[in-house]
């Protein structure tokens, strides 16, 4: 699903953020990349929705030959996956069903079709009879979630989430991990960039260490969430 | 694209318009205002190309005949221009019938002081000509005739229209292009704002995999509306001012009352014309402004 070979990025100023970094991460895996700031971890992420081009190697996303595509097949590239970002980015004037319906409506989706969708994540991501409300009047976990929703409507095969639990508090944070963790167990890959360790051991599965631009570790930690664990009322669909 | 996303964009357009009310207002102030004298500048020209058309094909002169002349020299020199080949015809126009003309403007008292040796006026031949491209050499051979003191030499007339056409000309192209470019200007900044107010969202859209093109409809519709709105406003109030403006104009030169173009002959160009420009600019103003942005910071997810 994705591969990285040889892979560096040095930007014009001369950073060079990541250094010769080899990886693959495949289908339906769950991924932690964990490192300090100034690591290298949000170069890493804007290759792989091509924001940035690497300087040098091979990078493969979702089929898409990352050194070669061109810019009219990136937003192709994107609809394969989903970000959810660690400030939400909900568009305020609008309502959760809107914030949610807008990822559809932005690449030409039916109505029709976006209202059965819509439907189906805000149950997914445990919304239900928050269609109407505007993201200032829902809670920090609640807006995480109808940014998680609005990663998941266009069905991607990936979800990048950067720093997901960074504005939430810690109950809250352990919910949005669990829905990501849910999500992932329906097939979907999932990498979470964070710097929460504490989220890391809870949930385990793979932690990609990058430190200095090149990777640190890649190991499988041991699972202490089950999914078994979670919450009564807290379902998916 | 799909064809259900078409009234949505639609949609979209028309409520950036109104999201951003005070700045769209404020641009279709400045484009009426530019599309009304950028119009009348057109009319003015189009007005005199008429005027000059009409004297070129009247093909009649008038030849005035010297005061001293006797009605028994005036038949003879009546005669004498109907001989002339080009003459098709040569009719006897007296001072009688001429002051009779201006009984109405000078009043009753005035009118019968000029009557009999105290008309002021001379006799006249109206003279009609068979071919148009003789016009001077005919015109030349009458005034070498004895008895006559001047002929109306409407190529005159024609000429300095001509000049003024030239001048209204070079005039209206450049405030047709100088306005042009500030409309263009002004849509485009509109357009701008409008971005700078969404960009969040145009980042968001990109960021789950909107085309390039999918996001420049909405900001082109609302350019587009703009000009069209514009447009429509604009030939509204010239098609509103034409008549009484022609009025007035023919009430001070007889000529322009009678070789203009009415508004009713006019006001669907001027409707059509108008909103076509409007959108046309709108369109122009929107896709730059836009495809600008999107090429810089705009194809970039915000904050990452």
């Amino acid at each position: 699903m994705i591969h990285l070979r040889n892979v560096s990025k040095i930007y014009p100023n001369g950073t060079e953020a990541l250094k010769n970094i080899s990886l693959d991460i495949n289908k339906g895996e769950f991924v932690f990349i964990v490192g300090p700031s100034g690591a290298g971890k949000s170069t890493f992420l804007k290759l792989l929705i091509h924001e940035e081009k690497a300087s040098f190697g091979k990078i493969s996303v979702n089929g898409f030959d990352m050194m070669k595509i061109k810019n009219r097949k990136v937003p192709y590239l994107r609809r394969t996956m989903g970000i959810v970002f660690q400030d939400f980015r909900l568009i305020d004037k609008m309502n959760v069903y809107d914030n949610i319906a807008f990822a559809m409506r932005a690449i030409g989706e039916p109505e029709k079709k976006i209202k059965k969708r819509v439907k189906s994540v805000i149950e997914l991501v445990g919304l239900n009879g928050k269609e109407k409300c505007r993201p200032n009047e829902l809670s920090g976990g609640e807006q995480q979630r109808v940014s998680l929703a609005r990663a998941l409507v266009n069905k991607p095969e990936l979800i990048i989430a950067d720093e997901p639990t960074g504005n939430i508090d810690p109950k809250m944070s352990f919910e949005i991990m669990r829905k990501l963790v849910e999500i992932n167990n329906r097939g979907t890959t999932v990498i979470v960039v964070t710097h929460e360790h504490e989220l890391v051991r809870e949930f385990g599965g793979r932690v990609i260490i990058i430190k200095g631009g090149t990777v640190e570790r890649d190991d499988k930690i041991q699972t202490v969430y089950h999914p078994a664990d979670q919450d009564e009322g807290d379902v998916g669909t | 694209m799909k064809l259900s996303s078409i009234g949505y964009l639609f949609k979209e357009g028309i409520k950036n318009i109104w999201n951003n009310r005070m700045m769209s207002l404020a641009s279709i102030i400045v484009l009426v205002s530019c599309l009304i004298i950028t119009g009348a500048a057109m009319l003015i020209s189009v007005n005199v190309s008429n005027l000059i058309a009409n004297i070129g094909d009247d093909n009649q002169i008038n030849v005035y005949l010297d005061y001293s002349l006797s009605d028994l020299d005036s038949i003879k020199l009546g005669s004498q221009i109907s001989k002339i080949p080009n003459v098709e015809d040569c009719e006897f126009y007296s001072k009688d019938e001429g002051i009779k003309e201006f009984e109405e403007k000078l009043g009753d008292d005035i009118y019968q002081s000029m009557q009999g040796d105290d008309n002021p006026l001379g006799n006249v031949y109206k003279v009609r000509l068979t071919d148009l491209s003789e016009y001077k050499d005919t015109i030349d051979e009458i005034e070498k005739l004895d008895g006559v003191m001047s002929v109306s030499d409407r190529a005159a007339i024609a000429r300095t229209l001509t000049k003024l056409n030239y001048f209204v000309g070079i005039v209206g192209f450049w405030i047709v292009t100088i306005l042009g470019v500030v409309t263009l200007f002004i849509i485009s900044n509109t357009i701008k704002m409008t971005m700078y107010s969404r960009r969040f969202e145009i980042s968001i859209m990109k960021s789950v995999g909107a085309t390039n093109a999918f996001v420049r409809i909405p900001f082109i519709i609302e350019a587009m509306t703009i000009g069209f709105l514009s447009g429509l406003l604009s030939s509204g109030v010239i098609i509103f001012l034409y008549e009484p403006v022609r009025e007035t104009a023919a009430g001070m030169i007889s000529l322009i009352g009678t070789s203009t173009i009415p508004v009713e002959k006019l006001w669907l160009q001027i409707l059509l014309c108008f909103c076509g420009i409007g959108i046309v600019i709108g369109f122009l103003g929107g896709f730059i402004s836009i495809t600008k942005y999107l090429r810089k910071e705009g194809g970039e997810i915000l904050g990452w």
